[in-house]
């Protein structure tokens, strides 16, 4: 498990386009770090207060601190704007298109802290930035195995090289199912409980097929039989049949493996020649929706059986 | 935190540099493959943060190594010695099948 650093450039170079972002100032700060993934309004902190102040987040200037600082002499203001630099911030937005003055200015670029102008409004730019931050700061992966969307259900299938794990993959795509991944799943965390897979994007919509070789799955198969990420639901692990000793026949109890330290269901299935394994990963996902929505196929039986030996137990009385 | 140093005891480890000119591109990564597939042991080629399946030609292609950066191989088995030395000789005589 990985996460990567966020630096202010990483931040700029990821959501510039998006929302306009322009740098105005404190270019040599872009190596700066963002260690935490929220934004903070720095109201408190320019009345002075700065006993609690969440300097580690990226500072927002709205419609309510310009209108502030309009109230204080200049003196006034270069002071609080030099006590507010003092702190390890990592960078400076100004929404709705406010102009930093001239002191702002001079004093984000003595402490070398990127300013940038941005013309959403204070709200939307803290929600998407967020959103953003979220998805930067998410813990990555790299997963062996290849992942299919199967009506909603995303099944990472995992196995040994050799024991039939793109055969599956084809077959699945092929009964109309979408690729999410070939062989190699990229997986990130997303709000601590989520896992998300995805193909690496140089290999996207492509997977190889022993014997025939690379084969681009979009342009074969059409567009609805790929899909570019998907949330895991499901891992199956197809072995070797003489590998599997201790399998759970009910499926009552519920498997699962960790991926980036998150539990996800887990079903182990026997391979042998003759066995269709699409099929059974088809079975398995459907299983797994039926569990999501509350059924257990195994718990009703059993349920249904004790009823009926309790009822027998009445009558024997 | 580099996935080469988590290697257990057992396992055996080469780095080398990737010698030609564009880098590991599908002709190459198929050689790799179809030589990698002859050993029983786990194969397994790191770049920068990644770590892939050796006998994996997808696999290969998502590292992108290029010219001049440094592949981990990685095995695991009762034939990784042998399949590491063969790999990385491979890779350091350009690919060309001995």
């Amino acid at each position: 498990m990985k996460t990567q650093k966020v630096t202010v450039e990483r931040f700029h170079l990821n959501i510039a386009s998006e929302m306009g972002l322009r740098l105005v100032a404190g270019a040599g700060g872009l190596s700066r770090v963002i260690r935490e993934p929220t934004i903070n309004r720095p109201g408190l902190a320019l009345t002075g207060f700065t006993k609690y102040f969440a300097s580690n987040r990226i500072q927002v200037f709205g419609a309510a601190e310009a209108t502030y600082l309009k109230t204080l002499s200049e003196e006034q203001r270069v002071e609080r704007y030099g006590s507010l630099c003092g702190h390890r911030i990592p960078c400076f937005v100004f929404s709705r298109n406010l102009k930093p003055d001239s002191q702002f200015i001079k004093a984000a670029e003595a402490a070398n802290i990127p300013v940038f102008r941005c013309p959403l409004i204070t709200m939307n730019f803290i929600n998407r930035a967020t959103l953003a931050m979220e998805d930067m700061f998410a813990p990555t992966g790299t997963e062996q195995g290849s992942m299919v969307d199967i009506l909603g259900i995303g099944v990472l299938i995992k196995g040994e090289s050799g024991i039939g794990k793109s055969e599956c993959v084809l077959a699945l795509v092929e009964r109309g199912y979408s690729l999410v991944s070939d062989d190699v799943t990229k997986v990130k965390l997303i709000d601590g409980r989520q896992i998300i897979g995805t193909s690496p994007d140089i290999t996207q919509n492509h997977m190889e097929v022993r014997g025939i070789g690379i084969i681009n799955v979009a342009a074969m198969f059409g567009v609805k039989s790929i899909r570019t990420e998907k949330r895991i639901n499901l891992v199956i692990s197809l072995c070797d049949w003489d590998d599997v000793t201790d399998i759970d026949r009910l499926g009552m109890e519920e498997e699962s493996v960790k991926i980036l330290g998150i539990p996800v269901p887990h079903i182990i299935i026997p391979v042998r020649p003759g066995r269709d394994i699409a099929r059974l990963a088809e079975v398995a996902a459907f299983h797994t929706k039926l569990k999501l929505t509350g059924h257990n196929a195994a718990q009703e039986l059993d349920e249904r059986l004790k009823t009926q030996l309790q009822s027998r137990d009445i009558t024997v009385d | 935190m580099s996935l080469v140093r988590e290697t257990p005891n057992q396992a055996v480890v080469r780095k080398v540099l990737i010698p030609n000119e564009p880098g590991l591109h599908a002709r190459p990564a198929s050689v790799f493959v179809k030589l990698a597939c002859k050993f029983d042991s786990e194969i397994w080629v790191g770049c920068n943060d990644d770590k892939v399946n050796g006998k994996s030609i997808i696999g290969l292609l998502t590292l992108a190594a290029g010219k001049g950066m440094q592949i981990a191989i990685e095995a695991e088995g009762k034939d990784a010695k042998i399949a590491v030395d063969a790999l990385a000789a491979l890779v350091e005589g350009n690919f060309e099948i001995t």
